[in-house]
């Protein structure tokens, strides 16, 4: 009698477990880690965990700030970080093994664009004699570095180097401002990996050097760098110090261009595959809400990031760029409401074309030293950009009503190329499929059959 | 305090007048008052001469307004735990309704470490490492002062060790650690192994070559005694060198734990290891208004703490030498 | 005639930058058993290097030592020494620095209740059972060196060595302790050998007085048989012709004969004074 009884029970239990956790079980690994660096770009892993979106998916998360993006890749490499807030050429780099050579995949987008290129008060004051004005008599945007050069090239007649900082040798940043400054007509320097060269000055007419995000600032405050190519809030906060100048943002330099993802190791995913999706939902929700009703709950994402164990700034520093504003010239505050973009235009769908663009930009400037054909730029997307996992995620979430198929990609058509793109500072065309004849196109920058 | 008594029943045996004993309380007290008093007021005129591109440099209300936002924020972040701890539960209680064969685990609160865990990480780390260090330095330095042979082949290892920075070792430290520490779910987190075994790394030196020393410096009647009585060797280290050397150990010790406390503060910067010295880094990278005054505040709980651990140290040497004259100081 | 404490010919020498040093040359000397025998001479005779061959501290290099019939060439126990500065332990109270001498000595073949009465009994007998508790920095110098001596006496040595036991004491306290000593000798007829630089206390205390000459490869000088009856009393003896030829003796050795090495040569017939003389 009790047996039968025991055997209804457990037959019920099962009836409702596989009801819920037929297509998502439980995650494997409940406890977990991700790593970020101080950018307000993170926003998505702290609102899933400040919002209990990590909670609702059982999912027991640290969140801890690295020192830098070289720290943070060996931690998730060495299994001391679960996860973390990547620069998009990270994963890309370490699966071809440029650097730290590690399988990292990422199955999710964090953001487009959200990155700033400042320069020192001094060069501002020459620059801006080279740039057209409005009728106000502000500068007409975006400016271009056809401003900059004349003072770089006064600068190389005084017998000195001008030098300027970004954040990571495959970093956005990197790329970012070499494209804005090669279209200005200023050399940003070759690598020569296969020699030994990973300083990337090669017939450099401006030197570029590592310094971390968080350290841009006082990095430039020292004059060891002239300017810098970072995310939020660091060009924000050299205008309220009063130190630099923004010129440009990644948003005129390459209109949403894809800038942050979240990277995991293969291992890890296939490990824990529930676990995967899980935090997948968790930031997809979290990326939604970042971006509900025309930015409405920005101030409080806000409100989250300038905590202290977050980004720390002050809360105006960061409000300025993740509020829809962004100010060049001190007073010269413009409105960008696509500065930071989270969720809308698919931006956290992990498109094999965003990958391509890095590896395009990887051969053009000589990191990766070899020509490779056009199938083995898709043959690495496909290895490090995971699609599949983030759909398994968002159409879960889909079921539940948590979010809107309208929200999402065509998944049934969807082939992970988005359609050419147009909108760059040079106006030079970008299509995916096509990357060998995409880098011929730029007058700076390594050619198909090049080699240094 | 005991000098306090003594002095003034000293005072009333030897009949000196109330006003002088009344003085002599004064100087005791008024001075360091007087010092810190002057100190504050001077740092008050000159941190608002220092214009920083974050504001200009904390005074002391600053950092007294710190101290009181700190201590609110360790409490709001009691509450989110408080908070959290009830969720977990109930989403626990939820999944053992569902499934009856899931074994709920209570896992630790995610959320940041507020100022006063930090501390508290900080104070376990060193004296974790300081503890370890002692457990190897004080055996070894007993074999190193008593055999001079050991002592001429060690002898240049410490000596090239000892000025050794932390910073130096910390690269070695992580990757080794990384390397041999695996495991799924390990006892004690990296981080903190790292830390220990750095402050280890550094702390071990002084307490090596005092414990040396004092042990081959033993006062040679009291060997004499040691021998007449034919100890063993054994008996020898416990009945005689170990308690005579006791107050060059302490001294070493001293030493060590205020190196250890320095060195821990640079590794956790460095290695952005839980405690304070990632707090100075965390607010160094925030660069927010307040961010400075956060850092002096840290700097003054460093330093007290510091002193404190050194007063503690003394303490447990007054307790347990018998030579009072060295403990006094 | 085989004597209890048989110093034979022994040579000493201390290696230095300078080459070998020698601190003592063929130094001879017979003692009986339940003698007292004071070893006296300037600083730097190597009337300490004689106790400490003795006592195994310091190896002859040539000649020996044999007590009672074994040879010496280690410290040990059965020869104790009382040494100049007490060296009493100062993390111990003094019954512990008696009990540690007296576990040592006597281990498991004394039960608890035995020690304890052992250690208080040694401890009384130099007036010292007040300041058992008492750590060696919470007393006088005189109390130490009591206490000094009750170690020793506590291993019941077959010989006592007394390094200058009395010279760092006033003149005051040291009377007392003579007079202590001399009670418990009269008491317990230990064989002592006693190192001093102080005339009155060897003759008071000995039986025969060993007259050193200078350094170096110092070696015995003369020998003095102090024939004066015991008990002794010091206020008796002051006015003692006899006490005082035999303390002109040492005097005239000291201050006038000392600066030449002269060959063992006995004044008197080296006889044994002590009546309780035995050969073991």
């Amino acid at each position: 009698m009790l047996s039968l009884r025991k055997l209804i029970v457990a037959a019920a239990c099962t009836l409702a477990v596989s009801a819920t956790a037929d297509e998502l079980g439980y995650p494997e690994k409940e406890e977990l880690t991700f790593g970020f660096i101080k950018l307000t770009d993170m926003a998505p892993i702290a609102v899933a965990y400040e919002n209990g979106y990590f909670e609702d998916e059982g999912l027991y998360v640290t969140i801890e700030a690295q020192a830098n993006w070289k720290v943070l890749l060996d931690g998730v490499v060495t299994g001391r970080l679960d996860g973390a807030h990547m620069l998009a050429g990270q994963p890309i780099a370490a699966t071809i093994g440029y650097g730290t050579k590690a399988n990292i995949i990422t199955p999710f987008s964090m953001d487009l664009n959200g990155n700033g290129i400042t320069v020192s008060n001094d060069v501002w004051e020459k620059m801006k004699k080279h740039i057209p004005k409005q009728a106000d008599g502000k500068p007409v945007h975006p400016i271009k570095a056809d401003a900059l050069k004349p003072v770089v090239e006064e600068i190389h007649a005084a017998g000195k180097p001008f030098n300027m900082g970004m954040v990571f040798p495959v970093s956005t940043h990197n790329y970012e401002l070499r494209y804005w400054l090669a279209a200005g007509g200023l050399h940003p320097g070759y690598y020569a990996p296969h020699k030994g060269d990973t300083s990337g000055q090669l017939d450099a007419d401006v030197l570029l050097s590592v310094t971390p995000p968080p350290q841009m600032p006082s990095t430039l405050e020292a004059g060891t760098i002239s300017g810098y190519c970072v995310g939020e809030p660091w060009n924000q906060q050299a205008v309220f110090k009063g130190i630099g100048v923004p010129v440009v943002t990644d948003y005129e330099i390459w209109k949403n261009n894809p800038e942050k993802v979240f990277g995991i190791t293969e291992e890890f995913a296939e490990k824990y595959p529930n676990t995967t999706i899980r935090l997948v939902r968790a930031m997809i929700r979290a990326a939604k809400w970042l971006d509900e009703n025309d930015n409405a709950n920005r101030p409080a994402a806000v409100k989250i990031l300038s905590q202290s164990n977050y980004v720390g700034a002050d809360y105006d520093v960061i409000a300025n760029s993740m509020t829809g504003t962004f100010e060049y010239e001190k007073g010269d505050k413009r409105s960008v409401p696509d500065f930071n973009v989270f969720f809308r235009y698919n931006a956290t769908f992990p498109y094999y074309s965003d990958a391509i663009w890095y590896l395009t930009q990887m051969r053009r400037w000589g990191q990766i030293s070899e020509d490779k054909p056009d199938s083995w730029y898709k043959d690495i997307a496909a290895k490090v950009y995971r699609p599949d996992l983030y759909q398994k995620a968002a159409e879960s979430l889909i079921e539940e009503k948590l979010v809107s198929a309208s929200e999402f990609p065509d998944f049934a058509t969807e082939d992970g190329f988005r359609p050419p793109q147009t909108h760059f500072i040079d106006n030079i065309v970008y299509d995916g499929k096509a990357p060998n004849a995409y880098i011929n196109k730029f007058a700076i920058g390594l050619k198909k059959g090049d080699k240094l | 305090m005991n000098a306090l008594i003594q002095r003034f029943t000293g005072a009333a045996e030897s009949g000196e007048s109330l006003p002088l004993q009344a003085l002599a309380i004064l100087k005791q007290v008024a001075l360091p008052v007087l010092g810190i008093a002057a100190f504050l007021l001077l740092w008050g005129l000159l941190a608002k001469q220092v214009d920083t591109s974050l504001g200009s440099f904390p005074g002391p209300a600053s950092v007294a307004e710190q101290v009181k936002n700190l201590y609110q924020e360790h409490v709001a972040e009691r509450a989110k735990a408080d908070a959290f701890y009830e969720r977990q539960e109930k989403r626990n209680a939820d999944r053992v309704a569902k499934d009856p064969n899931y074994v709920p685990k209570v896992r630790a609160y995610t959320g940041k470490e507020t100022f006063l865990d930090q501390i508290g990480t900080s104070l376990v780390t060193v004296m974790s490492g300081f503890l370890l260090a002692a457990s190897f330095a004080i055996p070894l330095g007993i074999a190193v002062g008593l055999s001079k042979p050991l002592n001429e082949a060690i002898n240049p290892i410490i000596q090239i060790f000892k000025p050794v920075s932390p910073l130096a070792w910390l690269p070695l430290v992580t990757m080794v650690v990384s390397a041999l520490y695996v495991s799924d779910d390990p006892f004690f987190a990296k981080s903190f192994v790292n830390s220990v075994i750095t402050v280890m790394l550094c702390c071990i030196w002084p307490m090596v070559i005092n414990t040396s020393i004092g042990v081959s410096s033993v006062n040679s009647d009291w060997v004499n005694v040691g021998k007449v009585l034919r100890l063993s060797p054994l008996k020898n280290i416990q009945k005689i060198v170990l308690p005579a050397s006791i107050p060059a150990i302490f001294t070493g010790m001293r030493m060590s734990l205020g190196i250890a406390w320095m060195v821990l503060i640079a590794a956790e910067m460095l290695a952005q290891n839980p405690g304070l010295g990632k707090f100075i880094w965390d607010e160094f990278q925030n660069g927010s208004s307040s961010s400075l005054s956060r850092i002096m505040t840290a700097v003054l709980v460093i330093g007290v703490i510091g002193f404190l651990l050194d007063r503690g140290m003394l303490m447990i040497q007054r307790w347990v030498s018998w030579d009072k004259s060295q403990a006094a100081r | 005639m085989k004597s209890f404490l048989d110093i034979s010919k022994i040579d000493v020498t201390f290696p230095t930058p300078k080459g070998e040093f020698t601190a003592l040359k063929e130094v001879d000397l017979q003692i009986q058993k339940g003698e007292f025998v004071s070893l006296i001479g300037h600083s730097g005779c190597g009337k300490s290097t004689v106790l400490n061959v003795i006592a195994g501290l310091v190896q002859a290099k040539n000649g020996g030592v044999i007590l009672n019939q074994r040879e010496v060439n280690e410290p040990g126990p059965e020869r104790a020494v009382v040494f100049q500065n007490h060296s009493l332990l100062p993390w111990l109270t003094a019954y512990q620095n008696v009990e540690l001498a007296v576990k040592q000595v006597f281990g498991k073949s004394k039960s608890p209740a035995e020690t304890k009465e052992w250690i208080e009994h040694n401890l009384k007998l130099v007036y010292m059972d007040h300041a058992m508790q008492k750590r060696p920095d919470e007393m006088s110098g005189g109390m130490k060196q009591r206490i000094g001596i009750a170690r020793a006496l506590a291993m019941q040595p077959e010989v006592l060595l007394m390094d200058e036991p009395f010279g760092a004491l006033d003149a005051l306290t040291r009377a007392h302790l003579q007079d202590s000593l001399m009670e418990i000798q009269d008491e317990l007829k230990n064989t002592v050998v006693m190192i001093t630089h102080d005339v009155d206390e060897a003759v008071l205390l000995s039986d025969r007085i060993v007259m050193m000459t200078n350094g170096p490869a110092a070696t015995v000088g003369e020998i003095l048989d102090v024939d004066l009856p015991r008990p002794r009393d010091r206020l008796a003896l002051a006015n003692d012709p006899h006490y005082n030829h035999l303390r002109s003796e040492v005097l005239t050795f000291l201050y006038e004969k000392q600066a030449k090495v002269q060959p063992v040569k006995a004044k008197k017939k080296p006889s044994v004074v002590s009546t309780n003389s035995h050969v073991a």
